[in-house]
């Protein structure tokens, strides 16, 4: 065969293609991992070389410290909540848009913009203004008469939501693969329901649901993982710390704390290594359910 | 043709890798120094100017340079340290200087004293001392800094209450807060009254201090002593006297802009004296600000207040231009015309010469902390050891969350609080022995 004659030749034009992605990847991803699975059994503290001290890190995680299993709260607290309620607004926002009205192209981008500059600093630090005692919410809850005085970020009941309400905001990545999804849909799947008589309300549920579960599946998936490593909000809009009270001090904040600002990187690694088992068997545990619920054509 | 192309891809990527590498040797014949810092906006500004005069007068002198605030600043340098990259000049800070000394990370500056190329003729020695770990100078101060209220004195004008004198207590305190709340329904006082710096000082205003000498334990035995300070200061906040602890997370405490003294919020501040320049910036004109000592435990106690270092300089162990390090922090201390442009905002200057040189070009801000740090060296208690290892730990992950947050937020009180927080310290202390 003639491809096989080029092959050498081609996979190391080929390699040298991705040559710089290569070296990004062994440098910023492989080696550091490994260097963590060491470390974690480590007293790595940066400064002196690390000293191997078996288990004892991850004893002390789940026996010795409060703001461990603090942490571990707010997390699951923050992922199963805003994961739900991000999907579902995400396939609102999705079924809205999902037709071919003039200007639509134009809200899709506008539904989508504050997930591009979602991530960013500028957006978090905005946030934080928004809900600041003085700022933009409390001025819209006095215009119409609420109580307006509530500290929203220092006061441990309300903290979490602002983040929470954040990611939220933040729903344009799932909203385009449901667009995608939606117009996977054969056509002919409404008009012949609609022929027998099914109205939208059944149509959603009967045909749209069912045909979107591959695709809720995926987004499930990659909005767990989102939620479990969540770390921009909680370090700019509650400036780090966790404050108030731990209640938003998420597992990656407290990592990086621990590990870069305690100089405790042996330990950070160990809760490095922990959150990867979990997030492994929450995807596993989601992968072993979608047989129940997850719908493929093909069947 | 399809090799042609991809031989431009591989150069085009490559190239830039290349020419980096040729181009640092070519320009090896210059001197090259390192230099990093934190701090803010306005020390950065007038820092790089201090450097681009440096090499102004070393043409031969390359001086590269990073900065970052506080806390990605230790973040930036360890991470440095580990892979042997440190800079050769790194601005350092009391409460580490020993650690980094003690993981050998740090060269010791007395054989450049010895040789004259750090001046150190018109520096009294207790301005120094501080940098001295073991009998060797491991960082040069490069300001003297204390910490200290600061009074508005229109406020206090305002209301009919005199200035207190240095010597306050903290009953005296509680009393003008109150009476300033009542009379002008403004904070008597502003935020940050819980930092752990506090439960260093009411101890050292007992003759004690948090920590004992060796770093092993702390340093009291009377827990009351902080847990009724505590308590004083939550009572206060509870009623409207002080910003709550929900009002110095989401909006006082945030920088020295937001501070309530700015905005005319609150009638007293505690502060570090080095921070006067920036709050009588943020302040804006027509104010006038009075700069006196913590209260103590007892009017005729020990001071509350210490002299400290305010930061260093040091030449890093990673170095392989000590000799040229140490020149620049010569030029740091001692030369006038830099000293005009970095104008003691990281401290008043420790030689006497630059001091006298630069007073008349102070603004009013300046020569009052100028002022107070003199009133502070006729009245202090000694320069408490540095914090020991583990010191970041204890704030990070006992003061704030097990100490702080919950005495606050009523889930216990403050003599729990207070308990919690020795218990817990004593833990990690005890890893030092």
């Amino acid at each position: 065969m003639k491809i096989k004659k080029h092959s050498t030749r081609e996979s190391i034009d080929g390699y040298l293609f991705i040559l710089p992605w290569l070296i990004g990847f062994l440098g910023l991803n492989l080696i550091p991992m490994v260097a963590t699975l060491y470390l974690g059994f480590t007293d790595f503290d940066m400064l002196s070389s690390p000293e191997f001290t078996g288990l004892a890190n991850f004893i002390r995680m789940f026996t010795d410290d409060v703001r461990y299993w603090a942490s571990v709260k707010a997390t699951l607290y923050f992922a199963f909540v805003s994961v739900p309620v991000r999907l579902v607004f995400a396939l609102f926002v999705a079924m809205m848009l999902h037709n071919n009205r003039r200007g639509t192209h134009f809200y899709r981008a506008l539904y989508y913009a504050p997930s591009v500059v979602g991530s960013s600093v500028a957006v978090a630090v905005m946030w934080r203004e928004i809900f600041g005692p003085n700022g933009l919410f409390n001025a819209i809850l006095a215009k119409v008469h609420l109580p307006a005085d509530t500290v929203w970020l220092g006061d441990p009941r309300f903290a979490i939501w602002t983040l929470i309400l954040l990611v939220v905001w933040q729903f344009g990545s799932p909203m385009l693969i449901f667009l995608a999804g939606l117009k996977q849909i054969p056509t002919d799947l409404y008009e012949s329901s609609s022929i027998d008589g099914a109205g939208p309300v059944r149509q959603f549920f009967k045909i749209t649901l069912p045909m979107l579960t591959p695709i809720f599946l995926f987004n499930l998936v990659m909005q767990m993982i989102t939620g479990f490593t969540a770390f921009t909000q909680s370090f700019i809009v509650t400036n780090g710390k966790g404050t108030p009270l731990d209640t938003t001090n998420f597992y990656a904040l407290y990592l990086y704390s621990r590990a870069f600002e305690s100089f405790q990187m042996g330990y950070g690694s160990a809760m490095a290594i922990v959150l990867l088992i979990a997030v492994a068997l929450f995807t596993g545990l989601i992968f072993k359910s979608s047989p129940m619920w997850v719908h493929y054509e093909s069947e | 043709m399809k090799k042609a192309i991809l031989l431009l891809i591989v150069l085009t990527v490559l190239f830039p890798l290349v020419a980096n590498g040729g181009g640092d040797k070519a320009a090896s014949a210059k001197e090259e120094l390192s230099i990093i810092w934190w701090g803010s906006q306005n020390r950065h500004d007038r820092t790089i100017k201090a450097i681009e005069l440096y090499m102004e007068k070393n043409p031969n002198v390359e001086v590269t340079y990073e900065f970052a605030g506080w806390t990605d600043y230790w973040t930036k340098t360890t991470t440095m340290a580990a892979g042997g990259m440190l800079p050769d000049v790194m601005q350092q800070d009391y409460a580490r200087l020993a650690e980094w000394q003690e993981k050998n990370l740090l060269t010791a500056l007395d054989p450049y004293i010895k040789d004259g190329t750090i001046d150190l003729s018109n520096v009294v020695d207790s301005a120094i001392a501080g940098g001295r770990i073991n009998g060797e100078l491991y960082g040069l101060n490069l300001g003297m800094n204390s910490e200290c209220f600061v009074l508005d004195v229109d406020a206090f004008e305002k209301a009919g209450i005199p200035l207190p004198p240095q010597n306050w207590t903290w009953d005296q305190f509680e009393s003008i807060a109150r009476e300033l709340h009542d009379k002008l329904g403004i904070y008597g006082m502003g935020d940050g009254m819980l930092g752990e710096q506090h439960w260093k000082t009411i101890y050292l205003s007992n003759g004690e201090y948090a920590y004992n000498d060796a770093g092993t334990d702390v340093g009291y035995t009377d827990e009351s002593l902080f847990a009724d300070y505590s308590e004083m200061i939550v009572n206060m906040q509870n009623d409207g006297v002080i910003p709550n602890r929900e009002l110095e997370l989401a909006k006082y405490g945030i920088s020295i802009e937001t501070k309530g003294m700015v905005s005319k919020e609150s009638a007293m501040e505690y502060f570090w004296s080095n921070q006067l320049t920036a709050l009588t910036s943020a302040a804006g004109e027509g104010r006038h600000f009075y700069m006196t000592h913590k209260p103590r435990l007892t009017a005729d106690g020990p001071a509350a207040n210490y002299l400290k270092p305010s930061m260093f300089f040091s030449i890093s162990a990673q170095t392989e231009n000590a000799a040229g390090a140490a020149k620049f922090i010569n030029y740091f201390t001692n030369d006038l015309d830099v000293n005009k442009i970095l104008a003691a905002e990281r401290g008043v200057p420790i030689s006497s010469a630059i001091r006298a040189g630069i007073k008349d070009l102070m603004g009013p801000a300046q020569i009052e902390s100028f002022n107070y740090i003199d009133r502070v060296a006729q009245d202090n208690s000694p320069l408490p050891n540095p914090d020991p290892v583990g010191h970041s730990d204890i704030v990070n992950n006992v003061y704030n969350p097990m100490y702080l947050d919950p005495m606050c937020y009523g889930v216990i009180t403050p003599q729990e609080a207070v308990h919690t927080l020795t218990v817990e310290a004593k833990k990690i202390l005890a890893k030092n022995k």
